[in-house]
């Protein structure tokens, strides 16, 4: 399903550029870790579109997507901080990843409700960012991620420095949408993570 | 849910083009407009002369007076700034400190004439403080009327702004550095040495630049304060030319000189990359205490802000104390109708302003052509340093043959303001609107937010306030403008610094004190009005999801 084709990506023309290559099936993960600088954001940054590739190719399905705008990829990302804004609250920032304009059907409307209950969220949706602690704000992303329902999910250090219980529930989540078909790269230095939802890893 | 099997939609007015083409187009018309102004001056005065630039002793002193004045003022403007800067850093608790930041920011907007009737109240033959200056200083032989007005005026309107300009390069120094200075228990020269100057330096050559450049064009003050030929900048000469000698030529000669003089200094100041902000914006961090801020500079820093905080109020309590018995002295029936006519040229002119800048703002911020990007930078400063008086006579020998009625006179006012206007409002709403970080956009781009959901979503919240004070700031402008109507205006239906100025030059000083109260209240009321429609909808936001 993606085919990761020699992909070679550098900041600078005088620095060595990281190669990529490899290959996905639907419902397959794959764990990338390495040191810090060792490319791991870089590959997540590639496939998700926000940095255009020296040479390579990156298919999904047998078609290019590197001429592919970053919303037009069958992706959705969660990173490690950062992925709300700020200024909308929390049924606005799950709402906007199902509609850019936020015009949802009555179905979708339930769905976000009954996500956050599930991600023990439920009646903190008029929060604001700014009210909720670190693991709440992740988790607010994470079902994001999952309603919008692509079939590629990038997830760079999504559970770091959450407490176990979150993190027990979001690996129970992801390891759902894995099953039925969800495609996961996954960025993470943590050897729980990587065990329970990698089927292979990957050392950069 | 769904997603996985939708079509990619494309949200209303995504294609780039919308982000670009329409500010790209109106910096073009400004452009071209201003630049059509200038030769239509050109055009319809064939002879003229170049040499009498300085064949004629009285053009000759006029730009030598335009620049001894400017560079004047910009001296005595930044040698009091930078020392009330860093004591207002050096002491961030004192009662009144953010009434006194108010009132620095409040001299931008302030219009001149109505300043000026402040400093003639303290200043002048009878004022106030007059016989103290000359007790202390008679070798001075005061006088407002000249360049010693002049300056003073210049550093009234610009040492406040310049002031708030440096404060808030202080504010932004790094919190670390502070701490560290703290800890090191620096004292006063070493701060200036190692954080302060460093943290000024970058931003003097453009604040200075600007604050030439505001006093080289300068026209109100010069005006009213200039006294005669010896004491006459281009922009008034401009004025001269065109209203009483009706010699398009010398006044298109003297603006292609000031066109030449600005142009040549915001061309090295952008080089340069120090383009100061020209308006301030309001950042706190954390402020550890310092060493300097006890003792000695205590006592001289609290003394300093006293007479900085006086110099800025006294003139403004004249205007109150002289206004409010002349505000009901029959004039009632003066101010009313002025004061329609000032709001029905200045809400137009500020909504334009506002509209115009925000399209050229989003244009520079999103193209990828630096052609597009330069064009758009251009033509938001260019009305800083082309004569609105040039522009608007430009235009009004352009439109001569369609223009009927008083109202299209009105129009063209309303239209120069508004460009005038524009290099502040640009200032403005420039970092709200370009400010989204990387990982912000990140998230937009891949949730397809684009186009008119990421001005709805992403921009409008952040934008409300800005846009608010933009158009605060459009209509004050505006509303205070002797700059333009004093060419255009019907001295039988004058707005209100028209009226304020016939009052003045008749020598109707309650009155006059009174209009100019009138005006201060008028802008009062409109911040007070735009600062309510920009409040945060924070609970709204929490109620409506």
């Amino acid at each position: 399903m993606l085919d990761v084709q020699n992909l070679t990506f550098s900041y600078a023309p005088e620095q060595t550029p990281w190669t990529f290559s490899f290959q996905l099936e639907p419902g397959e993960c794959i764990a990338i870790q390495g040191p810090s600088g060792s490319g791991k954001s870089t590959l997540m940054n590639l496939l998700a579109g926000f940095l255009t590739p020296r040479s390579g190719d990156l298919l999904w399905k047998g078609r290019s997507l590197l001429k592919t705008k970053p919303w037009e990829r069958p992706i959705t990302s969660v990173f490690q901080e950062n992925n709300l804004f700020e200024h909308l609250n929390v049924l606005r920032n799950i709402g906007l990843g199902i509609h850019p304009g936020m015009k949802l059907s009555v179905a979708q409307q339930q769905a976000v409700e009954n996500g956050l209950r599930e991600v023990g969220l439920g009646g903190l949706g008029r929060r604001m960012p700014s009210e909720l602690s670190g693991g709440q704000r992740q988790r607010v992303a994470l079902l994001r991620a999952l309603l919008r329902d692509q079939p590629l999910l990038l997830l760079d250090e999504p559970l770091t420095g959450l407490d176990a219980e979150t993190r027990a529930l979001l690996r129970s989540m992801l390891l759902q949408h894995k099953s039925r078909g969800t495609a996961i790269v996954l960025a993470s230095h943590d050897e729980e993570d990587r065990q329970r939802l990698a089927d292979t890893v990957w050392n950069l | 849910m769904a997603g996985r099997h939708d079509p990619v939609m494309h949200p209303p007015l995504s294609h780039p083009g919308w982000q670009t083409w329409p500010g790209a187009v109106f910096a073009m018309g400004i452009l071209g407009l201003s630049l059509s102004g200038l030769g239509a001056l050109i055009w319809q005065s064939p002879g003229v002369d170049i040499t009498s630039l300085w064949h004629s002793s009285y053009l000759r002193g006029v730009i030598a007076f335009s620049f001894s004045q400017a560079t004047l003022s910009v001296a005595l403007s930044l040698f009091a700034a930078i020392p009330v800067a860093r004591a207002l850093d050096r002491h961030r608790n004192f009662a009144g400190r953010s009434l006194l930041l108010r009132l620095m920011e409040l001299s931008l907007v302030l219009p001149t004439i109505v300043a000026i009737s402040g400093l003639v109240a303290i200043y002048g033959r009878q004022g106030w403080l007059t016989p103290i200056i000359s007790y202390l200083a008679p070798a001075l032989d005061w006088n407002l009327y000249g360049l010693s007005g002049i300056v003073l005026a210049h550093v009234f309107f610009n040492a406040p702004l310049a002031a708030r300009i440096l404060l808030q390069s202080f504010e932004n120094m790094p919190s670390q550095q502070r701490k560290l200075a703290s800890q090191l228990g620096l004292g006063s020269l070493w701060l200036w040495r190692t954080i302060e100057w460093p943290a000024i330096r970058g931003i003097l050559p453009g604040l200075a630049g600007l604050i030439f450049t505001l006093c080289f064009t300068s026209f109100a003050i010069v005006m009213t304060l200039g006294g005669g030929p010896s004491a006459t900048t281009l922009e008034v000469a401009i004025y001269q030319a065109l209203r009483f000698e009706f010699d398009f030529g010398r006044a298109a000669l003297l603006a292609l000189v000031q066109l030449l003089v600005c142009g040549s200094l915001w061309w090295v100041v952008v080089r340069h990359n120090t383009n100061a902000a020209l308006m301030p914006n309001r950042v706190s961090q954390e402020h550890p205490s310092r060493r300097d801020s006890t003792g000695i500079s205590h006592i001289t820093d609290s003394l300093m802000l006293l007479f900085f905080s006086a110099f800025l109020v006294l003139p403004l309590a004249a205007i109150i104390w002289r206004g409010l018995p002349g505000l009901w002295d029959g004039q009632v029936s003066l101010l009313l109708p002025a004061t329609l006519r000032s709001f029905a040229i200045a809400l137009p002119a500020g909504a334009l302003s506002v509209i115009v800048a925000l399209l050229i703002v989003t244009a520079s911020g999103s193209t990828r052509s630096r052609i597009i990007s330069r064009l758009c930078d251009i033509a938001a400063h260019f009305p800083l340093i082309i004569p609105a008086i040039v522009m608007g006579t430009g235009l009004f020998l352009l439109l001569r043959p369609s223009l009927g009625t008083r109202y299209d006179g009105f129009a063209l006012v309303a239209l120069i303001n508004a460009l005038m206007a524009l290099p502040f409002i640009v200032h403005l709403l420039r970092g709200p609107l370009q400010g989204l970080d990387g990982d912000t956009l990140k998230v937009a781009d891949q949730l397809n937010i684009r186009g008119w959901y990421r001005w709805r979503w992403l921009h409008w919240p952040r934008l409300r306030k800005p846009l608010a004070l933009s158009m605060a700031y459009g209509t004050a402008l505006s509303l205070g403008d002797f700059g333009v109507i004093a060419l255009f205006g019907t001295p039988a239906q004058p707005t209100l610094p028209v009226l304020l100025y016939q009052q003045l030059g008749s020598y109707q000083i309650a009155s006059a004190a009174g209009t100019g109260l009138w005006i201060i209240a008028l802008l009062l009321a409109n911040f007070g009005m735009f600062n309510l429609l920009g409040r945060s909808p924070r609970l709204k936001e929490s109620n409506h999801a």
